[in-house]
């Protein structure tokens, strides 16, 4: 099954030029299922990054706006998004000039992928 | 801000045979939509509009037209922003 879903993973990854990787995770930023290619960056998938967004997200809510769906990161050679599917968190990992939009457009498709995964978190 | 942008939207959809009308940045993010143009589509806008601009790289941009039994949606790039108007037939 994990295969299957990390075949399809791939094919949603390749589809989006300049997106380098998805990778879900829990909330101390464990990796449960991680597609990446080469060019992604280190930092951006390891576990103390990922969990940040977590403590990020904690803040988020205090603004009074709701609970936070979202988080997008820029910075000056890569583009961090991250979507807050409780209890895991998907983050992707695309350079400057990828298009955001089509990723955030991914939510519908990587939804049943992200529930399938919190039901094995939650029962661990 | 976006009062221009709303003003040239509502231009634009006043036209009855418009259904709706969606303005997208380089990165795929919705700048500005009206009528039936729903938000979650402006990422495969852009796409769309930076990919056939690489079919003839020298030229100018070009109006990507798609069309369907009852509606046509016409999309075209200037300059950073993406532009979609759907359209009845």
């Amino acid at each position: 099954m994990v295969e299957e879903i990390k075949k399809n993973l791939y094919e949603i990854a390749s589809k989006i030029e300049g997106l380098y990787g998805i990778t879900f995770t829990d909330r101390d930023g464990v990796p449960l299922l991680k597609v990446t290619s080469e060019s992604a960056p280190e930092p951006a998938i390891k576990p103390n990054f990922i969990s940040t967004f977590c403590l990020a997200i904690d803040q988020g809510s205090k603004l009074g706006l709701g609970k936070t769906n979202t988080l997008i990161c820029t910075y000056s050679q890569y583009q961090i998004v991250q979507m807050n599917k409780h209890p895991l968190v998907v983050t992707f990992v695309a350079n400057q000039q990828c298009n955001l939009g089509q990723i955030l457009a991914l939510e519908a498709q990587i939804d049943p992928i992200a529930s399938s995964l919190a039901l094995t978190v939650t029962e661990i | 801000m976006e009062n221009n942008l709303d003003r040239v939207m509502e231009e634009i959809c006043l036209d009855p045979a418009v259904l709706g009308c969606l303005f997208a940045d380089q990165q795929g993010l919705c700048i500005g939509s009206k009528g039936q143009a729903s938000n979650e589509t402006s990422g495969y806008i852009t796409a769309i509009a930076n990919q056939v601009a690489k079919l003839e790289p020298n030229s100018k941009m070009p109006v990507v037209t798609l069309e369907n039994e009852n509606q046509i949606c016409m999309i075209q790039k200037a300059d950073t922003i993406t532009g979609a108007i759907y359209k009845k037939l």
